[in-house]
């Protein structure tokens, strides 16, 4: 479905082609290097970065973290999966679109720091 | 004759794709005080061809077809108006001639005027005029060819809501007299920043697996990265942050078919089967990450794409280079210091670090105190670490602050397993 979708993926796998990252590894230094480089004004994205009275929009974005690995904290620990699914099923209380998704509730143990 | 349905869907997918064009084109031609004249072009157009096509074939090349008759339409118009002056001032002397009006409408609507003339109404549509609510609305109507019903189902709201925002946007459009223009050189910078800070919003909006519908989502995101490839494509635009952002977007997008199961339920990131995700997504975003190194910028979306990288790269969530991550999301809160990427910081920071001090970092964040995941966070480390009493106190608060039915249940059987 994706405009990249037909592409070739390249020849390394996901967990190698960071290594071949010549450019980007160079970037990381410079940044190091660069102690100011939160100064630089013209490279904040948009310049209004401060929640406000748009704070949601402006805040909000496609972070893994809260999205996808804590996106059902309290989903997750939910006892009866079945039961969530019902719940679910049971409440159309998307106010306007009249459609109600049915969100999985899975048993997620934390797994040890690596640290 | 061709079933109705067929026809149907590729009519809905001319419309997705080719309505948006088109009215950046004829919106170039006609001057944008005139997009509603475009949108009538466009909407007659499209009912021209569902008539036609429905008891002919579809013809071999649907977009030129569409592209040939609302050119006769704008001619058309333009014949029939005769006051070019008001309505296009940049091709009112090409458009006042019989004999070059044809070959001016004709040549905005080649490939690479079409592409222009998207960037240009991208650049119109984020005019810092316009609330940024609105400008995604804008964006979704003008370029992506949805209707106000569906981005009012893609944004959870009233269609009314989103008709307001579209009026508002277009009113502003004609007290400052926006036009389609590409920004002057010294503003181009905050101009593209604001285009892509839309698109942003749009890929997140769809990227949020809270929303019930997984098409709209996709559509949303699909769009999004439609309209950020050609900001990267074009030469005014192609910053590096532009292509960092794009890398973002493909990283995220990769794992779109595996985050859920053959009912659409949401799989988490830990249970995911790694083996769905678009390994072309994932290598083109390694590629445009590569490209947005150089020349040397920092953005957001160089530190968000780099995140986004680990995960991609990651052979499993126990493997996740959790340690970086987390160095990552630290750099981009200097960058960024906001509440909700302080959340993602913590969160990293459980398995980088430890539960403790991810506990100690959610309970330093001010300003999510109206965020029910924000306390179901707390409470969920607290159980983990076995302190029942505190978890139920956070499940509870987090109850306070959320008004959806199926939440305040599974939040209540949180509550009861304490």
């Amino acid at each position: 479905m994706f405009i990249f979708e037909g592409t070739q993926p390249g020849n390394l796998s996901p967990e190698h082609m960071q290594e071949h990252m010549g450019k980007w590894m160079a970037w990381i230094d410079k940044l190091r290097k660069a102690d100011q480089y939160v100064a630089g004004e013209p490279l904040l994205p948009g310049g209004k970065l401060v929640s406000g009275a748009n704070g949601k929009s402006v805040t909000d974005g496609p972070y893994t973290e809260g999205k996808e690995v804590v996106g059902g904290f309290f989903i997750i620990n939910a006892k009866d999966i079945d039961e969530a699914v019902a719940l679910s099923k049971g409440f159309p209380d998307f106010e306007h679109g009249g459609k109600v998704q049915v969100r999985q509730v899975m048993k997620v143990e934390m797994p040890q720091p690596v640290a | 004759m061709q079933p109705a349905t067929t026809i149907n869907q590729v009519v809905d997918h001319l419309f997705r794709h080719e309505s948006g064009k088109m009215i950046a084109v004829l919106s170039r031609l006609l001057g944008l005080q005139n997009i509603e004249v475009a949108q009538d072009i466009v909407q007659d157009t499209l009912l021209q061809a569902m008539s036609a096509w429905s008891y002919k074939t579809i013809p071999d090349n649907p977009s030129a077809w569409l592209y040939r008759v609302a050119k006769n339409k704008a001619i058309d118009f333009l014949r029939r108006e005769k006051r070019f002056r008001q309505i296009s001032p940049q091709y009112s002397s090409l458009l006042d001639s019989e004999y070059t009006l044809s070959s001016t409408v004709h040549n905005l609507f080649l490939e690479n005027e079409i592409q222009d003339s998207q960037l240009r109404m991208m650049f119109a549509c984020c005019h810092p005029a316009i609330a940024e609510e609105s400008q995604v609305a804008l964006t979704l109507k003008t370029l992506c060819g949805l209707s106000t019903g569906e981005i009012a189902k893609a944004f959870l709201t009233t269609e009314d809501t989103i008709a307001k925002r579209i009026y508002r946007a277009k009113e502003k459009i004609r007290t400052e007299k926006i036009e389609l223009d590409v920004p002057q050189h010294n503003e181009l910078s905050a101009r593209t920043d604001a285009v892509l800070k839309s698109l942003y919003l749009l890929f997140s909006e769809g990227y949020n697996s809270s929303h019930p519908d997984q098409l709209i989502r996709e559509d949303l995101c699909e769009e999004a990265m439609r309209l950020c490839l050609l900001v990267t494509q074009h030469s005014l635009t192609a910053f590096p942050r532009s292509k960092a952002l794009l890398a973002l977007m493909c990283f995220q997008s990769s794992r779109l078919n595996a985050r859920l199961d053959d009912k659409n339920n949401i799989i988490l990131l830990k249970y995911q089967d790694r083996r769905k995700w678009s390994r072309s997504l994932i290598s083109k975003g390694f590629e445009l990450m590569e490209e947005s190194a150089e020349p040397f910028e920092v953005s957001t979306y160089h530190f968000e794409a780099a995140i986004a990288s680990l995960h991609a790269s990651a052979i499993s969530f126990e493997q996740t280079d959790w340690k970086s991550i987390y160095h990552l999301y630290d750099m981009l809160y200097q960058l960024q210091p906001n509440p909700i990427v302080a959340m993602n910081k913590a969160i990293a920071s459980a398995y980088a670090i430890s539960k403790q001090n991810a506990l100690n970092e959610l309970q330093q964040i001010k300003g999510l105190e109206q965020h029910h995941l924000y306390y179901a966070s707390i409470g969920e480390l607290y159980f983990e670490m076995e302190n029942t009493g505190e978890a139920k106190k956070f499940f509870q608060k987090a109850l306070e602050f959320t008004s959806s039915v199926p939440m305040q249940q599974l939040l209540q059987s949180k509550i009861n397993n304490c």
